[in-house]
């Protein structure tokens, strides 16, 4: 008698946060589905063995994450980028402006240990990826569909579609609110709260949960496949538009609001990677 | 001289660690946090309403813990307190914390070396024992899964929350979906208690193969639970003495007059004593300066330690343990918070924002995490992370000692010194994302 095997997958973990992995945890069906090989999060191997699909989470910080990345892409049949980290940087990104990148090298040498490079990088910039599941994190419903891809998976275009709030057309706030605070109406956009939420260029899969309970949407995601392979100033205009038409904030405290730290940790790195000197990443390779 | 190199794995990030040998004789045991982001400098120039949604990334584990707290250093600055619903609604999150981290530290990262297997998920060659680990293994993501659905519950998103705002939180709880997750609260309780109790029941067996609960010298404990009822959405913070003094008491403004920090050139995490001693956060630490948990089904397990343990009690296996009193715990006082209606009442405050300095405090499950803001125009001019897993650091080199010491000899290094060194640093559950952030 023959016994199937199961595929075998590997996560490496390069500069990040782990919430990717706990994340994975949750997605608990892969147990009967998958042999999980490598993951130092929750196994005792040191190496990754050959395998047919390689999940790789957080960005290229030091010179470790660099030689383990490409130690690692090696013996992978199918490598997926998974989080904003990996794709593009996420919140270490924080830390490649130029005053913050001097602090960081006025801090003193270790010894013996990983030396950090000058900035944060994704993986794509060193190795070539075959599929992107943006999310920070990403849902532990979309971590099954890029180790299945079924064929009939499709994420909805943005998160407006997934999250059920109502939009109406005759309230329209004068000035952003801030990025949180203050009681949220129920079941009414957070557009028309005053809120800066770009759900409605973000990329949904994600089923709204940050903006269901009431928190305005950061672009986790990414952008929708309608804005992924421009760059960033199509992006920006797409977002300006719906202010326009649903709010009269002035545009000039939209645009710096736009421009904040907040926003450029996920959504403006996507698509400025795409606009500079690398080409777009392609709609058909992101989940 | 050899030094002896131990990757590490089954903990929160990336470390290992060094023992350095001369002619049978431990010199150093270090510690090494190997990756860093550097927190404290990339949020100098952020908006400091921001905050709360950047520094959960800090840490995929502690999230939580990182929201709630920026949230409260936020409010102290602006001199404002949340209203008591928001209150109870953090301390779910905090809880929901709780319940994922014990069980990841419990079940995912501890459970092998008492099982004696690379991973809970590791696929065994015998049929039999693979079915009776698969298993284990349903059993204990199904109960880790309740805490980040907890979060999902009271924080929005699963990993980094979002309801904790300045002032209190974006929203209430619908009756209807508090009232269906107690249920499976309930019902997941008992599955909780026998998980634990096989933990407890492989946990002695070890013991009874290596010979020692991870003997070492008592150390001061932190924490920043309370005496009689441990809040983790807590408010101050207590040491007690490695004689079991209880305690002196101090608030996260004033930590700097009471805990040494100093930097290390072979980690890129720094240290922490109490005025020059060792010091134990964590699990242990709680339980030892807690006089009880306040709920039924946790408190019976208190009883246990107490009984064969005493008080306080100081060996380090015990750290794994308490979590699983604690596991047990925010599990059942959860079931019992959502009994109450979490729509009545305000859910935050109007504020002025202000420039200024604040502290926010909250127990996080390794221990004590104060975030400490200077803000000026607005924005962040200068941050700092007091994070519980450097408190431990001096107290994970020291076990790591007793451990070298006990299986090096002048003729020959015993190969159970690999395990040992991943038990020991697994007991305080660093998190290097966290201690180097």
């Amino acid at each position: 008698m023959t016994t199937i095997q199961p595929p075998r997958f590997a996560v490496l973990q390069l500069s990040g946060c782990a919430g990717c992995e706990v994340s994975l945890l949750n997605a608990g069906e892969w147990i009967d589905r998958f042999d999980l090989a490598f993951m130092p999060l929750v196994t005792s191997a040191y190496d990754v063995p050959e395998v047919d699909i390689l999940l790789i989470s957080g960005g290229v910080r030091s010179d470790e994450d660099l030689h383990n990345l490409r130690q690692a892409v090696k013996r992978a049949k199918k490598i997926v980028a998974v989080g904003t980290c990996a794709i593009s940087g996420g919140v270490t990104n924080l830390g490649n402006r130029d005053e913050v990148r001097q602090l960081f090298l006025s801090q003193s040498e270790r010894h013996n240990l990983p030396r950090m490079l000058p900035k944060s990088q994704p993986v794509d910039v060193f190795v070539d990826v075959d599929l992107y599941l943006p999310g920070c994190p990403p849902t532990p419903e979309l971590f099954m569909a890029a180790l299945l891809e079924p064929p009939d998976f499709k994420a909805s275009a943005n998160v407006c579609q997934e999250c059920g709030r109502q939009k109406l057309m005759d309230v329209k706030p004068t000035h952003l609110v801030g990025m949180a605070g203050g009681q949220v109406a129920p079941d009414i956009c957070l557009i028309n709260q005053g809120y800066l939420c770009v759900g409605s260029s973000t990329r949904g899969g994600c089923r709204a949960l940050c903006t269901r309970p009431g928190h305005p949407c950061v672009g986790c995601r990414g952008p929708s496949n309608a804005l992924i392979e421009k760059d960033s100033s199509t992006w920006l205009e797409s977002i300006q538009r719906v202010f326009k038409s649903m709010t009269n904030i002035p545009p000039e405290e939209l645009r710096e609001a736009l421009l904040s730290p907040q926003m450029a940790l996920f959504l403006f790195q996507f698509s400025d990677y795409a606009g500079g000197d690398r080409p777009a990443r392609s709609k058909d390779k992101v989940l | 001289m050899t030094t002896l190199t131990f990757p590490l794995s089954r903990i929160e990030g990336h470390a290992r660690v060094e023992i350095e040998v001369q002619d049978g004789r431990v010199i150093s045991t270090r510690f090494q946090a190997m990756e860093k982001r550097g927190f404290n400098l990339m949020v100098t120039g952020v908006p400091a309403d921001q905050m709360p949604v950047i520094v959960p990334r800090i840490c995929g584990v502690c999230s939580t813990a990182h929201h709630v707290a920026s949230v409260k250093a936020l409010e102290n600055a602006y001199g404002i307190q949340p209203p008591p619903l928001a209150n109870q609604i953090r301390e779910l999150l905090l809880l929901g914390q709780l319940i994922q981290n014990q069980a990841t530290s419990l079940f995912i990262f501890t459970m092998p070396d008492r099982l004696g297997v690379e991973s809970l998920f590791h696929v065994d060659a015998e049929e039999a024992k693979k079915e009776t680990q698969f298993d284990i293994a349903r059993r204990a993501l199904m109960v880790r899964q309740l805490g980040t659905d907890l979060i999902t519950l009271a924080g929005g998103q699963f990993i980094h929350p979002v309801k904790a705002v300045v002032g209190g939180v974006s929203s209430g709880i619908d009756p209807g979906r508090a009232a269906a997750f107690q249920q499976r609260l309930q019902a997941a309780l008992p599955t909780a208690c026998e998980l634990v109790d096989y933990y407890w029941e492989i946990s002695t067996r070890m013991k009874d193969r290596i010979g020692t609960w991870g003997d070492d010298q008592p150390a001061y404990y932190i924490a920043s639970t309370e005496r009689d009822d441990p809040r983790y959405n807590s408010s101050i913070i207590r040491v007690m003495t490695p004689a079991g003094e209880c305690c002196r008491e101090f608030t996260a403004d004033t930590f700097r007059e009471e805990l040494i920090f100093e930097d290390t050139d072979y980690s890129y995490a720094g240290r922490t004593s109490y005025q020059g001693g060792v010091i134990r956060a964590n699990s242990l630490a709680r339980a030892n300066m807690t006089r009880r948990m306040g709920i039924r089904r946790a408190d019976a397990y208190m009883r246990r330690l107490r009984s064969e343990f005493g008080h306080p009690a100081h060996p380090i296996l015990l750290f794994d343990l308490c979590r699983g009193i604690e596991l047990v715990y925010a599990i059942e006082l959860a079931s019992q918070l959502l009994e109450e209606d979490f729509t009545k009442g305000e859910v935050d405050m109007p504020y002025n924002p202000r420039d200024g300095e604040g502290w926010g405090l909250v127990e996080a499950p390794r221990g004590p995490l104060i975030h400490h803001y200077v803000i000026e125009k607005g924005k962040i001019a200068m941050g700092e992370f007091i994070i519980p897993t450097v408190h431990n650091m001096l107290a994970i080199e020291r076990a790591l000692r007793v451990a070298a010491e006990r299986y090096i000899t002048t003729d020959s290094v015993n190969l159970e010194l690999e395990k040992a060194v991943g038990r020991v640093v697994r007991a305080f559950d660093p998190c290097i994302a966290c201690a180097t952030h």
